[in-house]
């Protein structure tokens, strides 16, 4: 895996070189565009250069896709929580603890949108979520639900009792159209139901 | 190492490491609380061109036949975590043991993510 890694490091880094040196050779006016033209008509003629072309451009999408994927991954593994079994070891990425915070936002209806991002240290697993609240909310009531709600859930699915700070951003406040549009509907129906609602009996 | 092998008085026989991660995913599977087993980009390329593949799991058999097996898993929303982890833990040593002979040393779970979708 490791010697993977210096071959998709030493590529990207020789490729970038490439670049970086034909653009300055460009600049310094050693490469004209008749050249680069020259060099392009050239590796278009024959049937030979054009499939040797095509290959190379997908072998540098594949080393491309692979590279990704090990950076990725690396990344991934590295964001995780975990714990020993008898059997073995239980890592939890903290991509899925993220995804268990954002479905509470299902849970509580003035909670329109949220995103959390979890970090764990030393000091424990600390969430810091950025939300958007519908306009009727009570900030510090609601607020104050979330982190308890948050803090139940995690301790409750992952079964730790490490220590979880939750901090709360609240990003925006929106009107809620649709509740409103509701509410229009609603007077506008019942306004409109009655029939000879103006007229008095006689 | 790619294949564990045991030899009786007939010949030899050999259990690739695709039949290890099949097994291990379908006793992932069986559990209650898991969605399904997480894919990589190669698992996820040969399904679009219509292969099954279990190549997220990994498999590692040492020189003393000792199997060890990663296994990367959706879990459904609302079920704890770690006793589903250990639930799939338990049935898959129970049925690589049963089915293949081997000895197993670690079933390590890795829990790519929870569910999406309908809550």
């Amino acid at each position: 895996m490791r010697f993977l890694t210096v071959i998709g490091i030493v590529f990207y880094a020789t490729v970038i070189i490439v670049i970086g040196l034909t653009l300055i050779v460009f600049s310094l006016n050693l490469l004209l565009p008749q050249d680069i033209n020259g060099l392009l008509i050239f590796s278009q003629s024959s049937q030979n250069s054009r499939i040797i072309i095509g290959f190379c451009g997908a072998l540098l999408i594949l080393i491309s896709f692979s590279f990704a994927q090990l950076i990725l991954g690396k990344f991934q593994r590295e964001r995780t929580i975990a714990f020993t079994t008898s059997s073995g070891q239980v890592t939890i990425s903290l991509s899925a603890v993220e995804d268990l915070i954002r479905r509470l936002a299902g849970i509580i209806p003035e909670v329109k949108e949220l995103r959390p991002n979890v970090v764990v240290n030393k000091k424990g697993i600390l969430v810091d979520m950025r939300v958007v609240l519908r306009s009727e909310a009570n900030i510090p009531e609601l607020t104050s639900r979330l982190q308890d709600i948050t803090k139940s859930k995690i301790q409750e699915v992952l079964g730790l009792e490490e220590q979880i700070i939750i901090r709360i951003h609240v990003a925006k406040i929106v009107h809620d159209e649709k509740d409103n549009r509701k509410k229009k509907d609603f007077e506008k129906e019942d306004y409109s139901t009655i029939p000879f609602s103006g007229y008095g009996r006689a | 190492m790619n294949r564990d092998e045991s030899r009786n008085d007939l010949g030899v026989v050999r259990i690739h490491k695709n039949v290890i991660s099949s097994i291990s995913s379908i006793a992932a599977m069986e559990v209650e609380g898991v969605k399904s087993v997480a894919k990589n980009l190669k698992s996820g390329l040969l399904e679009i061109i219509g292969q099954k593949s279990f190549s997220a799991i990994k498999v590692d058999i040492s020189k003393n036949e000792e199997v060890k097996v990663e296994v990367p898993l959706i879990i459904k929303y609302g079920y704890n975590i770690p006793d589903v982890a250990g639930r799939v833990q338990e049935n898959v040593r129970q049925a690589l043991e049963r089915m293949s002979n081997l000895s197993v040393k670690d079933i390590n779970i890795n829990v790519r993510g929870i569910e999406r979708g309908q809550q």
